[in-house]
């Protein structure tokens, strides 16, 4: 179970609209605690995807550790990432897959005609051939 | 001695620790010091081959190991070695 708090969210559903018709992407900071996973920052991040990034994105490792270090920074942890799917619904694609790790929380926004629509939450597995959904509250 | 800065959803292999400090003269060394006192950590980072797995990138300090000759690049006492994920996706 993932809740990200209203601030983080509405910074995570500012930056996917901003990126429309690109997609987005980002790190989420906050804490794990026994009774689930909470969000309380998100950290835009550039998509470095080198090509058309209507329908791909890519996080530049030393980007992804800088938001590591900022969250110790702030007694916080990297529990999470999000992306965008510009009018495409929030599912984990194949793409998604492939290119996951399972040491994170991954959230995915449909904005659909540059607004937001839905959202959802994945655990993508070791072997990056599966990714459950997680509960996921904003 | 390096020390290794351990990502939230790996520190239930070490202990609760956020980072671990092992000995070793080189960034494979290191590894291997890490994996041996925290073998559940072991699968997680390398394949069964022994090779790290393809999205486990590793940062000496501020720079990819891949740069700055692998495994065999130096760590000197002070030096932070960092466990970085490589992360994509799309919408296919
Ligand atoms: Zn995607």
């Amino acid at each position: 179970m993932i809740r990200i708090e209203p601030e983080p969210w509405a910074a995570m559903v500012a930056h996917a609209r901003a990126s429309y018709p690109n997609e987005c992407c980002g790190a989420m900071l906050g804490a794990i605690e026994d009774d689930g996973k909470t969000v309380r920052q998100a950290i835009a991040l550039e998509n470095a995807f080198e090509g058309a990034q209507a329908a791909r994105y890519e996080l530049r490792p030393a980007d992804l550790l800088a938001a590591d270090k900022a969250a110790r920074e702030r007694r916080m942890d990297v529990i999470g990432i999000y992306h965008s799917h510009p009018d495409c619904d929030a599912y984990f694609s194949a793409t998604d897959l492939q290119n996951s790790c399972p040491w994170y929380s991954f959230v995915v926004l449909s904005i659909q005609k540059g607004e937001f629509h839905h959202a959802n939450c994945f655990l993508p597995n070791f072997d990056q051939t599966e990714a459950p959904k997680e509960e996921l509250f904003y | 001695m390096a020390k290794i800065l351990i990502p939230t959803p790996l520190r239930q292999f070490t202990a609760k620790q956020d980072s671990v400090t092992v000995p070793g003269a080189t960034v494979g060394e290191v590894l291997a010091a890490l994996t041996t006192e925290y073998p559940d950590l072991r699968k997680q980072i390398f394949t069964e081959e022994g090779k790290l797995r393809s999205f486990v990138n590793v940062y000496l300090n501020d720079e990819d190991i891949r740069y700055i000759g692998k495994d065999a690049a130096p760590a000197a006492d002070g030096d932070t070695l960092s466990l970085v994920p490589s992360i994509a996706g799309g919408t296919h």
